[in-house]
């Protein structure tokens, strides 16, 4: 059993008033591989390394960013298979609202549902808590938003922020760059640039994804094509 | 008898320019006995936003509470109030909930939206929706009110002429149905105020 | 308790059936719902699908809407046209088109006619007809146009020309007599809004204006009052003047006050 006799059950506190599953869980995310996203004034862009772990596996079918309703998209840090239950969680959640309301789930109803979910698996009996952060993007009536989710369940918005291997380093460089008044376009430049930071190897249209959505309120995950222009513009 | 006129009930609602108006009778009966002559059938939502229900008082009631406590969960978690159309998905999704056995209800909902841009609507009691951009009608004193809204109706009325218009309307609908009168009870809504009045009408 | 308050309704709920049955037992009748009355059709023509309805909405033997919806979405691909209880055929619409939804989000790939037929006709079958919804489900996949009738108890027909509802003989003999393989757009929208119309004008449960969609490869045209035949004609342009005041017992006038916005400075972070 574990590294602490309180591992016996997975959501039990430690007497110091840790959870400590919890705390494993963010040191999962910690070496993911890094995410990030940058509000702009009139839009958000989200971008992730796609590093394989091998050359043989097809890059085409692996899709990190996710699309939640036609204005959210959704990024993760951690573990893969994680994000998946999450995401189709969310989904259903955003379907059901629209169902009821028939209008479109706001930005910040559906990260406080998904973030309830990733909460209740921090008390729930049997589980353990999702070993994954995510970065929701999307537009809205109050414009363009974008919140961080962690495993614990709690969730803030940021203007811009970094999760995974490089996130020290990936902060550092958003404080840095990061202005109020920044456009979309910036950012994309931005996001580019900060991802390249920690970059190790060549980047490329097919190891990096990025996802944005403007006033039109639709959210789109640029193709490799597209992010190698990008590439070139920050060159 | 059916059902719906055990406790007898006039709703209508209009739209005039940039403001709205709905209204009922005021009478609760069962069956050919007057029990009340000060019914309420209208509720307040929120500011821009009223509620008719007509049918049986006792699901009327029932109903109404449950809105009010779906409305105020729904204020409490996204912080603002209901859009008139999001409102009434709500409502039609609570009534065919119940599709196998019905609250003997039908609502009539009327707000102001987006840009004070008015909205009516009403359902049949298992919740289908009934949009319309000039007026509609509800409870025993519907066929009359069809009649006379279809005549007296006229486009962009400002509130002085809605409110005459509507209440004529009902008063003169309700006085050729048994079931319903004894005066009404009209809710003019503009972006600024809303104006509440009583009317006198027949007492038999 | 968040879950009462934010879910769907999943399913029905029964709380009422046994007071209801009460009730009914007692003498007093149960109401009638709004119906469509309606005739819908559909047909398939060179490329593509095109389906048709009318827009009455009946309460008994009242219109309760002149100009309502009955050709109702379910995917970017695949429309659907609805006849019988309004409320159902509003709701089975909503519930599919949102699976089909999910579903396409989990594939990746566009819905298929036979998806949405295979799921409505589940629901309906489950519901041994007492869902009374009988649709016209008409779309273009990625194997071709498809056309189906769908019944309240969940059996289903595929064809080259549909019509369903109140009217659906008196539409269906325009197309008897009219359809053939390989029809232009143009000739196919003018069929069935003359089959529609055949059916506003001949049959009691249907009327005012006539709704076309047409969907093609890649391309859908919904064409909302296509044909208009019966116009308001009676309205008075000066409106209606009245010479007696209403007489107000009580006047009660609430100005709306415009909300304050509360700016918060600062305030500690929750902690992580």
């Amino acid at each position: 059993m574990g590294d602490s006799q309180y591992s016996f059950s997975l959501t039990t506190f430690s007497p110091s008033g840790k959870l400590v599953q919890i705390e494993h869980a963010l040191t999962a995310v910690g070496s993911g591989q890094t995410s990030l996203g940058i509000k702009a004034s009139n839009g958000v862009v989200i971008a992730t390394e796609k590093k394989l772990p091998s050359i043989l596996v097809d890059e085409t079918s692996v899709q990190k960013i996710q699309i939640l309703t036609p204005n959210i998209g959704v990024v993760y840090s951690g573990m893969g298979p994680d994000s998946r239950v999450l995401v189709r969680k969310s989904r259903k959640q955003a379907e059901q609202y629209q169902l009821l309301y028939k209008e479109p789930i706001p930005v910040t109803q559906l990260v406080r549902e998904t973030a309830a979910v990733m909460q209740e698996f921090t008390q729930s009996g049997g589980v353990r808590p999702f070993g994954v952060s995510l970065l929701v993007a999307g537009y809205d009536d109050k414009g363009p938003q974008l919140y961080q989710v962690d495993p614990s369940g709690s969730y803030f918005s940021w203007k811009a922020s970094a999760m995974g291997k490089n996130v020290s380093n990936a902060k550092t460089f958003l404080e840095k760059r990061y202005t109020d008044d920044m456009e979309l376009e910036d950012a994309i430049h931005t996001a580019i640039l900060t991802l390249k930071e920690g970059f190790e190897g060549q980047i490329s249209g097919k190891n990096i994804e990025i996802g944005v959505i403007e006033a039109d309120r639709t959210f789109r995950v640029l193709t490799a094509a597209q992010i190698e222009d990008y590439l070139q513009e920050v060159e | 008898m059916s059902i719906f006129e055990y406790n007898g009930s006039a709703l209508v609602a209009m739209v005039g320019k940039n403001c709205f108006a709905i209204a009922s009778d005021r009478r609760l009966g069962v069956q050919l006995q007057t029990i009340a002559t000060d019914f309420q059938r209208i509720f307040k939502i929120h500011d821009k936003l009223f509620l008719g229900l007509s049918g049986l008082g006792s699901d009327t009631q029932t109903l109404y509470q449950r809105l009010v406590f779906r409305h105020k969960l729904y204020q409490l978690r996204e912080e603002r109030d209901m859009k008139p159309e999001t409102f009434a998905s709500l409502v039609s999704a609570m009534l065919y909930e119940k599709r196998f056995g019905p609250y003997f209800c039908q609502p009539v909902i009327a707000g102001l939206g987006e840009d004070d841009k008015p909205f009516i609507c009403t359902m049949d009691s298992i919740g289908a929706k009934e949009l319309a951009k000039d007026f509609v009608v509800a409870g025993t004193a519907s066929e009359s009110l069809y009649g006379a809204c279809e005549s007296m109706f006229k486009p962009d009325m400002d509130h002085e002429e809605l409110f005459e218009t509507i209440s004529q309307a009902l008063i003169s609908s309700v006085d050729r149905d048994c079931l319903s009168g004894w005066g009404g009870h009209v809710y003019v809504v503009t972006p600024t105020e809303v104006t509440e009045r009583i009317l006198k009408g027949r007492m038999d | 308790m968040s879950t009462e308050a934010m879910d769907v309704p999943k399913g029905f709920s029964f709380d009422l059936c046994r007071r209801n049955e009460m009730l009914t037992k007692k003498g007093l009748k149960s109401p009638g719902y709004l119906k469509t009355g309606t005739t819908i059709v559909g047909l398939i023509f060179e490329n593509g699908v095109i389906l048709g309805a009318d827009t009455r909405a009946t309460e008994g033997p009242i219109v309760a809407d002149k100009n309502c919806e009955k050709i109702h979405y379910m995917a970017p691909n695949i429309y659907c046209c609805g006849a019988g209880t309004a409320a159902d055929t509003e709701a089975v619409t909503d519930n599919i088109s949102s699976q089909l939804k999910l579903h396409r989000y989990h594939t990746g790939r566009e819905s298929r006619v036979v998806t949405a037929l295979t799921l409505l006709k589940s629901h309906l079958f489950r519901y041994q007809g007492h869902v009374s919804a009988a649709l016209v489900l008409g779309g273009v996949d990625v194997t071709g146009p498809h056309l189906h009738t769908i019944y309240p108890h969940g059996s289903t027909d595929t064809l080259p020309y549909a019509t369903m509802g109140s009217g659906s003989l008196a539409a269906m003999a325009i197309f008897e007599s009219e359809y053939r393989e390989g029809l232009t757009r143009d000739e196919g929208v003018n069929l069935v809004t003359k089959a529609i119309c055949s059916g506003i004008f001949n049959d009691l449960g249907s009327g005012s204006n006539v709704d076309v969609c047409v969907i093609t490869k890649g391309k859908k045209e919904y064409l909302r009052n296509h044909l208009t035949p019966n116009p308001r004609t009676y309205i008075s342009s000066k409106g209606y003047t009245f010479s007696k005041k209403t007489e107000v017992l009580l006047t009660k006038i609430t100005p709306l006050k415009e909300l304050v916005n509360v700016v918060q400075v600062g305030g500690d972070a929750m902690e992580e």
